[in-house]
């Protein structure tokens, strides 16, 4: 059965993010993911404190980076979360975003190594042993906690060009692809499989998962008019091999880029159109939404996040979402 | 006078309008810096283990957006709940 997940950014104080954490538990969701960005609060103490309040919701960062945050750290800090939440906190790694590390002064190089060997360390690091790696970007030497971790951690990988999504189905024990069309879904689930078949997995090892952009509302102009600004934002740092697999004119996309580069955001926003929203969200009424998670269903996913800006009002979406989608797929 | 106290003057049928409206101003309020710690953590408490819809529930709710929201919250008392007394307690007591 799929599970549904949803994602916070902790841009605003604790108390906020970790009540919709709260309501979301309420409500039914499996699984909750706290973006790690360091103009934001800090993922790891959003997560401590939702561990506090929660009993059963599956929590993990989504997704952190190696470059920022050294995968000992991460580690050290998934397996001291670990004891907060026995059993229920996940790690969503990726590569990070390249612009964004940039402003902190830190070059992402060799993306798809990095990971694979931070995704090592990691796994490591939670054996309890002492750990030396030699890999291509990170390196430790007799590295060991003086405490004991719980165990092994599921491992979920961010992912979006082919070489990552191979890589998460071979080492993955699941895959956060950043797509809300079946178009996208389709491309990554093939990706997926060849990493896995490489690893003698199946594809049952591995939760697909779909990190949607979504929207919903009883109107659906305003659940779109939300999803609006943050569509604008995935056009403008979209590659344009993916604008074009959904036919979106890059001249308009250019446009969008430049209002945003200078802060225009009324032009950027206004320039969304119909094509990018269908590319790029799940927006709409219950039923409209209900209608393209079935498409991402049947493209093969096992895990439906449902993220920025989950609509005009998060609190009054949270509770749409547990009366009308969830049940449609659960019952 | 108590928060617990004004939130016996508010009659029971009007509570979960009141509720629900708190929650809203404070969830969107932008003046988070107003919340002291100990009331946040006041008010995660009390969503942990009841809610927002008894009475209990309410006096948080009420303290916690008196603090953050108070003219908005005394003009809904005020306006949309007929509530004027509760909205002069609120006052009073903020």
């Amino acid at each position: 059965m799929v599970k549904f997940g949803i994602e916070f950014v902790p841009k605003e104080a604790y108390w906020k993010t970790v009540y919709y954490a709260m309501q979301s538990e309420k409500r039914g969701f499996d699984n909750l993911w706290i973006t790690d960005h360091y103009n934001n609060r800090n993922v790891y103490t959003t997560l401590a404190a939702t561990a506090i309040y929660t009993k059963k919701i599956v929590l993990g960062p989504g997704v952190t980076n190696p470059f920022l945050i050294n995968p000992i750290m991460t580690a050290q800090s998934l397996a001291s979360l670990d004891e907060m939440a026995p059993g229920r906190v996940v790690l969503g790694m990726g590569a990070g975003d390249k612009t964004t590390l940039a402003s902190t002064g830190i070059e992402a190089k060799k993306q798809l190594s990095a990971v694979v060997d931070a995704i090592a360390i990691f796994k490591a690091m939670l054996e309890g042993k002492s750990v030396t790696y030699e890999g291509n970007v990170f390196q430790v030497k007799g590295t060991r906690f003086n405490f004991k971790p719980r165990g092994q951690i599921p491992v979920y990988i961010g992912a979006q060009g082919p070489k990552m999504l191979a890589t998460a189905g071979k080492i993955g024990d699941g895959v956060l692809i950043n797509a809300s069309h079946p178009k996208d879904i389709d491309y990554a689930v093939g990706q997926i499989k060849s990493g896995v078949t490489e690893a003698g997995k199946n594809m049952s090892d591995v939760d697909v998962t779909a990190y949607t952009s979504f929207s919903v509302h009883k109107k659906p102009e305003k659940a779109m008019q939300a999803a609006s600004p943050v569509v604008a934002f995935i056009v403008a740092g979209s590659p344009n091999v993916i604008l074009e697999r959904h036919g979106i004119d890059l001249a308009k996309a250019n446009k969008i880029r430049g209002a945003l580069a200078k802060g225009d955001f009324g032009t950027a926003f206004g320039s969304v159109s119909p094509k990018m929203m269908e590319a790029f969200c799940i927006a709409g009424t219950p039923d409209m939404c209900n209608e393209k998670i079935s498409r991402l269903l049947k493209a093969g996913i096992t895990q439906f996040v449902v993220g920025s800006p989950v609509g005009p009002n998060v609190r009054n979406s949270i509770d749409l979402i547990s009366e009308q989608v969830i049940p449609h797929f659960k019952q | 006078m108590s928060y617990k106290k004004i939130v016996e003057m508010i009659p029971v049928e009007k509570r979960e309008k009141l509720s629900d409206k708190l929650l809203n101003y404070l969830l969107k309020s932008k003046k988070e810096k107003k919340m002291p710690s100990s009331m946040a953590k006041c008010f995660l408490s009390q969503w942990q283990t009841g809610g927002f819809d008894d009475e209990a529930g309410l006096a948080v709710l009420l303290e916690a957006t008196a603090l953050l929201e108070l003219d908005k919250t005394a003009e809904f008392l005020e306006q949309d709940l007929q509530l004027a007394d509760v909205a002069k307690a609120l006052k009073e007591v903020a």
